[in-house]
C-alpha cells in the first residue's frame, strides 16, 4: 500500500485528412480505423481503473479534441448540456466504454463537418499534427498539475497518420519533441502509409515506438500489441526493434533532407544554399570567401 | 465533554477516561485481549491477520461456479484488472485469436530474462481458468482463453449481448443527490460498523445481521462472562486498515454466510461487480431485481454501500465504497474520501486534526493520549504504548501504514517520505526487540555413540519433519516434541535391527 | 547409547545469548538452568525457568531502553 499509484494517460492523435491515401481510395475505411482506435482507447482504460485518455483529431484547418476529460461520463445532466449524460444502457457493455464511443462518433462528426474544415480545401496544406502534439501536451500538463499529491502519472502520446511528410512544420515538431523529451512524456507513432523521417526521429528523442503497419486491416491488432503496453511494461516484452532513424534535417528552403548545409548562427536555421539574409530571422551574412578553412598558424611553443 | 466518557469498559477496548489533575483530557488505551494474549500468543505471533484479495478468493471458488460468474461481462472485467499487468496484455493478445495459441509462442512474447514472471503469470491465469491449456494440431500445448470468459470479455469492451441487471433510471429523481452526499452517508454508516467495534457509544444503527457477520468474521467475540460481543486482535488490525480493505474483507465473510440468507454466491458476486462498475452520482433502478437482490440490496445499504432515500423507492445509488470493491485491492487508497488528519512529529509526538471519536481512539490504539481540545487531540509514541499495541496483535507495519494512510496534506506535501524515518525505524526496532528469542519446546538427543548411528536418527526426525536443529560434529540434535515418541520407537526399532 | 533430555530450544542472536549465559553463570534466577549450549545462537535450556527468564529478559530491556521523550507531568 506505501508504494505509489499510478495512472497512465494516453493521448492520441488522430489524422483526419482527407487527403490520405487509404481515405481517398476508400472513404468508409475511417470507420474501421476509428473503431480500432475507440477499442485502444477502451482497452487503455480497461487495464486499470485510474487510467484515463484524451483523443485529439487534426486536419489541414484545426485540431481540436473529440474525447477529453469534459466529455467523461457525468452522473447528472448539467444546465444547457446534453449528451453527456449516459443513455440506458442496452447490452452488455460497460457503460464508460459505451460512453466514450458515443462521444468520439459524435465528436468526430461535429469536427469534419465543422464549417472551417469545409472551408478550407485540404488540398492545400498538410495536416496540422504538430498544432495537436501541442494541444495534446498543454492538457497533460494541465491534467499533471489537477493530480492529487502522492500520485504518480505517466502520459504518453500517440500519433495515427496516414499522412507523408511534415517538413513545413519542422520548427513546431522539434520543439514539440524536446519538450516531450523534458518533460517525459513518450511519443509513439503509427504510421499507416510513409516511413515518416522526422517522426521517428521525435520517437527516438523520447523513447517512443515508430511502426509503419504493413496493412491497414489488422490495425487493432498492431495498435493492441505494440502501442497498448506501457512503457514499464515494454521493457519486458519483445517488441519490434527500433530502425536506424534518419538524423538528417531537412532544410528551411526547399524542404530537402541534408548531410551538410548551412546554419544561420543567430538562430540556427538550415539552408542547403547559401543565402544572403537569412529567412528566419532575417540577419544578414557575409558572403562566404572560402569553404576550405584557412591554414592555422602554427602556435607558439612555449608561450602559455 | 461529559458525553465523551460514556463508554463501558467491560465491552470497550479503547477507554476514554478522564484525565486527573491539569490534564485536558486523558485517553488510556486497554486492550482486553491483552488478557488472553500472554504467553500463548507467543507462538502465533508471526501469524498476522491475512486480507484476501479478489484473487485469491476466486481461487477457492470451484471451476463451475467460476464459469457461472464468468457469464457476466462485469466479472471479467473485475476479474481482468486483478491478473497481474503482464497477464493482462496477454489476455489483450490472444482476446480476438480463435484457435490456441503455441505455448512457446506466448513464453517468447517476454524477454529471456523475465522469464520467471511470465511462469508465475501463466500460474494466475490457469488458477483462475481464464485460459486453459489446448493442444495445437501439430501436438505442441498451445493455450486458449476460456471461451465463456471470451465471449463476455469482448462484450463489455466492444458491446452486445443482454443488459446488465441494473439498470439505469430512465426518469430523472426529483430530488438528485450529488456526490459529497452520498460520500459522506457512506463513510457515517460504515463509521457506525467502526465504532460499535471500539464500543465507543454510538451502537444504535447496527442491526442484528451485522453484529451476526462482525462475531462470523471473528472481528469480535463474545465475552466469556455475559455473553456480550467484544473485539478480538483481529478486529484491531482490521480497524487500522484502509476503507477500501476493510469493505473487501467485510464483504468475503458476508458472502462467506449467503447461503443463510437463502441468496446465491454468483447472483451476489456479479450485482457487486456490476456496482462497483457503475457510475458515481447516477441513480439506477431496482426495477427487474429478483427479491434476493433486493434483499441483498438492503444489506448492502446497511453497511453504506448504496443509498436509498425510501426503501421501496424503486432507486438506489451506489457509493464510493461499492465503487471501490473491485478497485480496492490494486489501486491501495482509491479515491480520496477523507483528508488526512495525523502529524507525526519527529520528538515521538502526534497530532490529529478531528473530532471524531473513532478516529482518536484508533489513535489510542498505539499511542498515549496526552491532551484533547476540540479539534485536535495530541498523543505521544512510547516503547510502552507500542509494545502494548504489538501485545494486541498489531504489528508495527500495520502502525506505520496507518499513519502514513491518515497523514495530513502536510506531510504529503513535504514527503516523501512522509513519516519521519526516525519514527517508523524506532516502531520497527521496538517490534524486532519483542522477536529476539525463540523458544521451541523440543527433545535434545546427544552422546550418540556412532556417527552412523546419529546420521539414521537425524535422517529420519528430517524425513519427518520433525527436526528442528541438529549438528553432525556435535553428533547433537532436537527434535519437536511432538515428533519424539516417534523418533524413540524408530529408536528402539533400529536398535533392535542392529543387535 | 543416547541421551535424551526433554527442554526448550532457544534461538537468538549472540548478544542475547550471552545475557542468558551471564544469568546461568551467576545463577541470577536461582539455579543454573542451561542444559547445551548448541552453537552460537542456539541454546538448550529447562523447561520450567521459562517464564521466570521471560519476565527477566522483558526486565532487561526496560532497563536498557531510555525513554525517548519527555513528558511533561
Amino acid at each position: 500500500m506505501a508504494e505509489e499509484v499510478e495512472t497512465s494517460l494516453m493521448v492520441i492523435v488522430v489524422d483526419l485528412h482527407t487527403r490520405q491515401r487509404y481515405l481517398r481510395q476508400q472513404p468508409s475505411q475511417l470507420v474501421h480505423v476509428l473503431d480500432s482506435i475507440m477499442t485502444l482507447a477502451n482497452m487503455h482504460l480497461m487495464l486499470k481503473t485510474k487510467n484515463k485518455v484524451a483523443i485529439v483529431a487534426c486536419n489541414a484547418a484545426r485540431s481540436d479534441f473529440i474525447y477529453c476529460d469534459s466529455d467523461a461520463i457525468q452522473p447528472q445532466p448539467i444546465q444547457g448540456q446534453s449528451g453527456n449524460t449516459v443513455q440506458k444502457q442496452s447490452d452488455g457493455q460497460y457503460e464508460v466504454f459505451a460512453h466514450l464511443e458515443t462521444m468520439v462518433k459524435q465528436n468526430t462528426r461535429k469536427f469534419t463537418l465543422d464549417e472551417k474544415s469545409t472551408f478550407f480545401d485540404d488540398r492545400d496544406g498538410e495536416s496540422l499534427i504538430a498544432g495537436a502534439l501541442t494541444l495534446a501536451m498543454c492538457y497533460i500538463n494541465r491534467i499533471n498539475r489537477e493530480k492529487p499529491t502522492g500520485e504518480k502519472l505517466n502520459s504518453r502520446l500517440l500519433i495515427v497518420t496516414g499522412c507523408a511528410g511534415g517538413a513545413s512544420q519542422h520548427m513546431a515538431y522539434m520543439n514539440v519533441f524536446f519538450t516531450a523529451q523534458k518533460q517525459n512524456i513518450v511519443l509513439d507513432v503509427c504510421s499507416l502509409d510513409y516511413e515518416l523521417g522526422l517522426l521517428q526521429q521525435g520517437c527516438d528523442i523520447t523513447g517512443g515506438l515508430f511502426l509503419k503497419i504493413p496493412q491497414l486491416q489488422g490495425l487493432l491488432q498492431y495498435l493492441l500489441w505494440v502501442f497498448l503496453p506501457e512503457p514499464p511494461i515494454r521493457k519486458k516484452l519483445v517488441l519490434p526493434p527500433p530502425a536506424r532513424v534518419d538524423y538528417r534535417a531537412a532544410c528551411f528552403c526547399h524542404r530537402n533532407l541534408i548531410d551538410i548545409g548551412f546554419v544561420c548562427s543567430i538562430c540556427l536555421s538550415i539552408f542547403c544554399k547559401f543565402s544572403p539574409i537569412c529567412t528566419t530571422c532575417n540577419t544578414v551574412f557575409k558572403p562566404p570567401t572560402s569553404l576550405v578553412p584557412k591554414k592555422k598558424k602554427k602556435p607558439n611553443k612555449g608561450v602559455c | 465533554m461529559g458525553g465523551l466518557h460514556g463508554v463501558s469498559t467491560r465491552r470497550a477496548a479503547v477507554t476514554l477516561a478522564a484525565g486527573s489533575g491539569g490534564r485536558a483530557f486523558g485517553i488510556k488505551c486497554k486492550c482486553i485481549v491483552m488478557a488472553d494474549a500472554g504467553k500463548a500468543s507467543k507462538q502465533n505471533q508471526s501469524k498476522t491477520f491475512q486480507c484476501k484479495n479478489l484473487h485469491d478468493y476466486l481461487k477457492t471458488l470451484p471451476a463451475s461456479t467460476l464459469d457461472r460468474l464468468y457469464n457476466h461481462p462485469t466479472t471479467c472485467l473485475a476479474v481482468y484488472r486483478e491478473l497481474p499487468e503482464i497477464g493482462r496484455h496477454y489476455v489483450i493478445r490472444i482476446l480476438f485469436v480463435e484457435q490456441p495459441v503455441p505455448q512457446a509462442v506466448v513464453a517468447s512474447w517476454l524477454s529471456q530474462e523475465n522469464s520467471k514472471e511470465h511462469n508465475e503469470v501463466t500460474k494466475v491465469l490457469k488458477e483462475l481458468q481464464v485460459w486453459q491449456e489446448a493442444p495445437i494440431p501439430g501436438g505442441l500445448p498451445g493455450w486458449i482463453l476460456n471461451p465463456i470468459f471470451k465471449k463476455n470479455c469482448r462484450m463489455a469492451l466492444l458491446g452486445g449481448g443482454r443488459a446488465n441487471c441494473i439498470q439505469s433510471q430512465l426518469d430523472a429523481d426529483s430530488k438528485p443527490r450529488d456526490i459529497p452526499f452520498l460520500d459522506q452517508y457512506a463513510t457515517e454508516r460504515w463509521e457506525c460498523v467502526l465504532h460499535y467495534m471500539v464500543g465507543s457509544q454510538q451502537q444504535e444503527g447496527i442491526s442484528a445481521d451485522a453484529v451476526r457477520l462482525l462475531l462470523h468474521a471473528r472481528l469480535m467475540k463474545r465475552d466469556e462472562e455475559d455473553g456480550s460481543p467484544v473485539i478480538t486482535r483481529e478486529g484491531f488490525q482490521f480497524l487500522l486498515m484502509d476503507t477500501a480493505q476493510q469493505v473487501w474483507h467485510f464483504i468475503l465473510q458476508y458472502l462467506d454466510t449467503v447461503q443463510e440468507h437463502n441468496l446465491d454466491l454468483v447472483e451476489c458476486l456479479t450485482f457487486l461487480f456490476q456496482l462497483s462498475f457503475s457510475t458515481l452520482g447516477k441513480d439506477y433502478s431496482t426495477q427487474g431485481m429478483s427479491e434476493a437482490m433486493l434483499k441483498f440490496l438492503q444489506h448492502l445499504r446497511e453497511f453504506g454501500l448504496v443509498y436509498q432515500r425510501k426503501r421501496k423507492g424503486g432507486r438506489f445509488y451506489p457509493t464510493r465504497l461499492a465503487l471501490n470493491i473491485a478497485a480496492g485491492q490494486t489501486s491501495a487508497p482509491g479515491d480520496i474520501e477523507r483528508v488526512g488528519y495525523i502529524v507525526v512529529e519527529t520528538n515521538y509526538r502526534v497530532y490529529a486534526y478531528t473530532d471524531s471519536n473513532l478516529q482518536v481512539a484508533l489513535v489510542a490504539l498505539f499511542c498515549e493520549m496526552m491532551y484533547r481540545f476540540p479539534n485536535l487531540a495530541v498523543g505521544i509514541l512510547t516503547r510502552d504504548s507500542v509494545r502494548q499495541a504489538l501485545r494486541s496483535g498489531i504489528t508495527a507495519e500495520q502502525m506505520i501504514n496507518f499513519l502514513r494512510l491518515h497523514a495530513h496534506p502536510r506531510m504529503v506535501a513535504n514527503g516523501p517520505p512522509v513519516l519521519p524515518p526516525t519514527v517508523v525505524d524506532q516502531i520497527k526496532l521496538w517490534e524486532n526487540e519483542r522477536d529476539r528469542f525463540n523458544f521451541s519446546e523440543g527433545v535434545l538427543y546427544s552422546q550418540f555413540l556412532s556417527q552412523q548411528d546419529f546420521q539414521v536418527l537425524r535422517d529420519h526426525a528430517q524425513d519427518q519433519g520433525v527436526l528442528i536443529w541438529q549438528n553432525e560434529r556435535q553428533r547433537t540434535m532436537v527434535v519437536t516434541k511432538g515428533g519424539h515418541d516417534d523418533v524413540k520407537r524408530f529408536w528402539k526399532r533400529y536398535n533392535r535391527g542392529n543387535d | 547409547m543416547v541421551n535424551v533430555v526433554k527442554g526448550v530450544l532457544v534461538e537468538c542472536d549472540q548478544a542475547m545469548k550471552q545475557f542468558l549465559l551471564h544469568l546461568d553463570e551467576t545463577m541470577a534466577l536461582g539455579c543454573r538452568f542451561i542444559i547445551q549450549n548448541l552453537d552460537e545462537t542456539h541454546l538448550f535450556i529447562s523447561a520450567d525457568i521459562l517464564t521466570t527468564l521471560q519476565s527477566r529478559i522483558d526486565d532487561l530491556m526496560d532497563q536498557v531502553s531510555f525513554p525517548l521523550v519527555e513528558k511533561d507531568s
